[in-house]
């Protein structure tokens, strides 16, 4: 199919409408969308011609946090952050990683019975993601664990770390406080980093965790120095 | 103030003179619709409640884009929402709920009224119900699966048993012939 005929340019509007026009060609085609009226205007005559097909659902009533959520991100915004924790996503409210958060978490610990330790009645979890949301690891941990707490870890993405890198994992207290240190990590699936004596009571009440890349033996000045790689907010489950 | 009587048109117009009320009006009046566009695609109400979200803060960043689009409003909007919602679903990692999917691929099969009399019946098809009735039911299928439900080619080619190609070609022919009955009706 020819982007140049008339035809071949009307049915892939219609198949990029539909959906059924998925990745590489998607992508390409949203870029030429950008450029091109033509194109453009194809896509909003399918839309048109298509869209009385949305309108057969039975409406839903949204519960209140949507709109919330929504009224608090177009609000003006406060004072911005301080450099580094105000440039993690997720201070701006990462909402869709938060409930994948919560899909992840119950997929998880149905996944892992024989960990007895993390039930979903009493567990501290957060997703961290990428920086387009995409969740990328998670780290969990019992609020109760108060012998030798560790927390586990599993890495989802399958990001390489370079070499004469390392990954560093940070817990965050929260407002106006600086990142503390939780150790270096591997790039294996599952792994467990035991929690630094008298960090536990902190950890239970961070605000989240952020992992970035520093040199080979972790951050030489005991802040993050490297970019960010992923970050996430602490939910309790 | 905010009358009931404002169209849909000028609460946009007046979101992009940034109106915080003009744009709660216009949630009000549209999340309804566009949280249930959301749902038959994510099918998982938290999901869909996020896109919803998402698609909702988007909406008024780019609300004074909107004149450019020369769509209704609901178009546009129901647009946004079927974009994120398509991403979502097409997320590599994106756990899929295959259950519900074949239980769909049943209901359609099932439903004494099929698309064609559910639009009928939403009164607000124009002439597309008339157009997907002249469709074979494979491509009526096909489409309306796609379009509603988010499914793939290959997501269709699962769950109807049918070669991709098959389904491919259906849906190229179907979308021909439809876009042929909606523009000698005069529709779009």
């Amino acid at each position: 199919m020819k982007i140049t005929d008339p035809r071949g340019r009307s049915l892939l509007a219609a198949e990029y409408v539909l959906g059924t026009m998925t990745g590489k060609a998607r992508a390409r085609f949203e870029l030429w969308l950008r450029s091109d009226p033509g194109p453009r205007r194809e896509v909003a005559s399918w839309q048109e011609r298509l869209d009385p097909l949305s309108g057969t659902a039975t409406e839903l009533e949204p519960s209140d946090r949507v709109w919330r959520g929504i009224e608090a991100r177009i609000a003006p915004r406060a004072a911005p952050r301080e450099s580094w924790l105000g440039s993690l996503a997720f201070w701006r409210g990462s909402s869709i990683a938060s409930a994948l958060a919560a899909a992840l978490l119950f997929g998880y610990i149905a996944l892992t019975p024989k960990d007895h330790a993390l039930t979903p009645d009493n567990a501290m979890v957060v997703v961290m993601a990428d920086d387009r949301s995409k969740p990328a690891m998670t780290v969990a941990w019992t609020p109760q664990d108060h012998g030798r707490p560790r927390l586990r870890i599993r890495v989802i993405g399958h990001k390489t770390m370079e070499p004469g890198t390392s990954w560093e994992l940070w817990m965050l207290p929260g407002e106006n406080q600086p990142p503390k240190s939780l150790g270096l990590i591997t790039t294996h699936d599952t792994q467990y980093v035991e929690v630094p004596p008298g960090m536990k009571a902190i950890l239970d009440q961070a605000a989240g965790l952020a992992m970035s890349v520093e040199p080979e033996r972790g951050s030489p000045t005991g802040l993050p120095t490297g970019p960010v790689l992923y970050s996430g907010t602490r939910l309790e489950i | 103030m905010m009358d009931a009587a404002d169209s849909l048109d000028d609460l946009m117009a007046r979101c992009a003179l940034r109106d915080q009320r003009a744009f709660a009006e216009l949630y009000r009046r549209s999340s309804g619709r566009l949280l249930a566009v959301a749902m038959r695609i994510v099918r998982r109400r938290d999901w869909a409640e996020d896109i919803l979200q998402e698609s909702f803060v988007n909406i008024w960043n780019h609300v004074t884009d909107y004149s450019r689009a020369k769509s209704a409003p609901m178009t546009w909007m129901t647009a946004i929402v079927r974009n994120r919602a398509l991403d979502w679903v097409r997320r590599p990692k994106h756990e899929t709920a295959d259950e519900d999917l074949d239980g769909l691929i049943e209901n359609w099969e099932d439903d004494t009224p099929g698309p064609a009399q559910r639009l009928q019946a939403a009164g607000e098809a124009g002439h597309l119900d008339d157009c997907l009735r002249e469709l074979s039911g494979q491509q009526r299928q096909s489409i309306a699966l796609a379009y509603m439900h988010g499914l793939s080619h290959s997501e269709l080619a699962n769950h109807l048993g049918e070669p991709l190609g098959t389904i491919k070609t259906w849906i190229r022919r179907g979308l021909e012939k439809l876009r042929g009955c909606l523009e000698a009706r005069g529709a779009a």
